[in-house]
């Protein structure tokens, strides 16, 4: 097919056969991990740079592996803070990185609509949105479809019951378009205050009860619990969100035995997820890390212009 | 000076009449109004065929950012900005650098606003030292300078107490207390509606209730000390609820609404890709909201509309959304956006109720010897706005006389316009090529 996405902002302007195209060429990108020499000269002298302006490991290290896989020049830009507090504007960093002839520009930034903006103002480059704030983390939600299309087949049809802080997370935001764009029933879940207020403009529905919440659940998708939500007030303390609302084996029997269970990381063991969950035989925690690589592989190089027959 | 305005359809503050009248303006006075005045040693004459001549528009709420953020607006810019807009009063905030707390700065405002030559500027003051929301500014000396309102505007008067003492100790004063209703506690780092766009955006809501609350602790204290109260820049339906309630239950509590809460939605945030061009305090509600603000127009609980001019300087603007100022520029399309939205949804409200909010409604929130300003009568100020309700014409920023360079309306196209400002019998703005100057 023709590749008609200039950048990867977000899933929300994605077509369901965009979205099938890309869980494809993943799954050939997938094929190449398995090799002894994973390195393919598909990118080679495309400049590709990472632009992070929040911390972040799993997200910086996979999409490095993935350009270095595909041969392409990495550069990581070191930056910190807000484009404010930098003194340097984004603005001026993303023509400053177009005058070095960036082919690609991978964009982690705490603002909602930084990559976004990053795309308005570069001409020729193409932007990969890392995460933007609470907005959107594209490359996630792919990778998680991936991993569960691999594990179950068609999601058609299908009930994905996210629970726990959906208000602040991108990850919670780039999923619920993906899953429904591919036909799933997604239902959220977890304390009110970590709820946003128009659910529904979503898509999706919400359940209080994390109990009958996952009866039924063909993926139960727990979502980090940051530490400063308990100091804001938004729950009382961990350990009652853990008691009501983590991820326990009797949670896991109410759902079924073909459940599987995913987590973006890091996993916060005994707050959203109970550690015999998270390693347990339904968990696919350590497949979506894998899934990630891949992921970002096909969606390189189909967007750096590579064509595979 | 003498100045004819011929064949207009006159608007006297209060009804539209439909048959044609001249109004002739001498030494910035009113003197004569009727059919087929003579000319006689008129300096200039106009014919204002099919064109709507009003009372100056007077703006109760903007921003002209003097003295102190200069970059962003002076009194110069804004003035002649406010004219092309069709105002002919503006009404500065007093949150500038330094905030405006004393009569040395409010006589200052009124004596460099005398020396522009766009729309009149009268400023407010605020209502709190260094606008610093713990002791009473020197309202009374303020109000002998000449301040029009008191506001802590950009803030609320978070402390209860202070703002009741305001209201109380400004019951002689004559001049009105203007309220930004916002509740900070619920508001801390809140940047887009909470509602739709929140849930969307992943950017922290602002809800409703933070602006209710406000406004019916502000009512309680109206009704307490028997001091009206002016709530700006009302954004929800629930806020209008909250002012319903209010004035039915006898308190004198009043309010004005933005243009772009009338004509802008909180979707176009998303929809605008996170353009900072859409950001504002108080943020773009949702549609149900914008149609309540209009009802509260059709049924009278709005009494002004008020643009909250918010100019900033592109390198404060053109950032992420979250790094983006607060704040809409929008002096020199706010009258037209109005005019258009109006025209949109047809029949809501008559023009002239329209035109009232822009005229008698805020002049009658001004200390007394303001209030003429709101009516075309005979002995009444030379302040005058023209309006084409069918002129079309295309916003373009980077014309404007303000010093702003981005407004969500910018390449849109709008219909109904003013197209001349009359200030102290003086013409301040005529929109090229459009009227007939017979003289």
């Amino acid at each position: 097919m023709e590749w008609k996405q200039r950048h990867v902002l977000d899933l929300d302007t994605w077509k369901r056969e965009e979205l099938h195209y890309i869980l494809e060429q993943t799954s050939s990108m997938d094929e190449l991990l398995d090799r002894p020499i994973k390195k393919v000269p598909a990118l080679r002298g495309k400049l590709v740079v990472n632009l992070f302006f929040e911390p972040s490991t799993r997200t910086r290290v996979s999409f490095e592996l993935a350009e270095k896989f595909l041969s392409a020049d990495v550069v990581n830009w070191s930056a910190s803070g807000s484009s404010i507090g930098k003194g340097e504007t984004l603005r001026d960093t993303a023509w400053t990185l177009e005058a070095m002839g960036a082919d690609a520009v991978v964009i982690r930034h705490g603002a909602v609509g930084a990559a976004d903006y990053l795309a308005r103002k570069l001409k020729k480059s193409v932007v990969f949105n890392g995460g933007d704030g609470a907005h959107s983390h594209p490359t996630q939600a792919l990778l998680d479809l991936y991993t569960a299309w691999k594990k179950i087949g068609s999601l058609e049809r299908k009930k994905i019951v996210m629970i726990g802080d959906v208000l602040h997370s991108r990850v919670a935001r780039s999923d619920i378009i993906g899953f429904s764009k591919m036909g799933s029933r997604v239902v959220l879940s977890g304390p009110p205050t970590l709820m946003p207020r128009s659910v529904d403009a979503l898509g999706a529905t919400y359940d209080p009860d994390p109990r009958s919440a996952v009866k039924g659940a063909d993926i139960i998708y727990l979502l980090r619990i940051q530490r400063e939500r308990q100091d804001e007030g938004m729950f009382p303390s961990l350990d009652e969100y853990h008691q009501i609302f983590g991820a326990n084996e009797s949670l896991l029997k109410l759902a079924g035995a073909d459940t599987i269970v995913m987590h973006p990381g890091p996993v916060n063991r005994g707050v959203e997820i109970a550690s015999n969950v998270a390693d347990g035989s339904q968990s696919m925690i350590l497949g979506q890390v894998r899934s990630g690589v891949a992921l970002r592989m096909a969606l390189l190089f189909v967007c750096l212009g590579g064509v595979r027959q | 000076m003498k100045i004819l305005f011929r064949n207009g359809l006159l608007f006297d503050g209060r009804t539209l009449s439909g048959g044609k009248t001249d109004v002739l303006a001498e030494d910035g006075v009113i003197s004569r109004i009727g059919t087929g005045l003579d000319d006689n040693g008129a300096n200039e004459i106009y014919d204002l065929s099919d064109l709507i001549i009003s009372p100056g528009f007077i703006d109760l709420h903007c921003h002209l950012r003097d003295p102190g953020q200069e970059w962003r607006e002076d009194l110069l810019s804004g003035s002649r900005a406010g004219a092309a807009g069709g105002f002919s009063t503006l009404v500065c905030m007093p949150n500038t650098d330094p905030p405006v707390d004393n009569a040395a700065l409010i006589r200052y405002l009124l004596e460099k606003g005398e020396e522009c030559d766009g729309s009149r500027v009268v400023p407010a003051g605020c209502l709190s030292r260094e606008r610093a929301g713990n002791n009473l500014a020197e309202m009374g000396k303020m109000a002998i300078a000449g301040a029009v309102l008191f506001t802590d505007d950009g803030s609320p008067v978070s402390n209860t107490n202070l703002l009741r003492l305001a209201l109380q100790y400004s019951s002689r004063l004559g001049v009105r207390i203007m309220e930004h209703p916002e509740d900070r506690s619920l508001t801390l780092g809140a940047q887009v509606n909470d509602g739709i766009c929140s849930t969307i955006s992943g950017l922290k809501g602002w809800p409703s209730s933070a602006e209710a609350s406000d406004i019916f602790r502000g009512a309680s204290l109206s009704m307490d000390t028997g001091v009206p109260i002016h709530f700006t820049h009302v954004s929800t339906k629930e806020s209008m609820n909250a002012m319903r309630i209010s004035k039915a239950s006898g308190c004198t509590v009043t309010c004005d609404v933005t243009p772009h809460h009338l004509c802008l939605v909180e979707n176009m945030v998303i929809s605008g890709g996170y353009d900072g061009v859409f950001k504002v305090n108080p943020p773009l509600r949702s549609v149900q909201d914008v149609d309540a603000l209009w009802e509260g127009i059709r049924d009278g609980t709005v009494d002004a509309i008020a643009t909250d001019h918010a100019p900033y300087h592109m390198d404060e603007k053109d950032l992420p959304f979250q790094e983006s100022a607060f704040g809409i520029a929008s002096l020199e399309c706010a009258v037209a956006a109005i005019l258009h939205e109006w025209k949109r949804r047809k029949d809501l409200c008559t023009l002239e109720k329209l035109l009232s909010l822009f005229t008698s409604g805020p002049a009658s929130l001004l200390p007394e010897k303001w209030r003429t300003l709101g009516v075309i009568a005979e002995g009444s100020p030379a302040d005058l706005t023209v309006i084409d309700p069918d002129f079309e014409r295309v916003v373009d920023v980077s014309k404007w006389e303000s010093k702003a360079r981005s407004t969500p309306w910018n390449g849109r196209t709008l219909k109904g316009w003013p197209v001349m400002t009359v200030v102290r019998g003086k013409v301040a703005y005529k929109m090229p090529d459009h009227l007939s100057r017979v003289k």
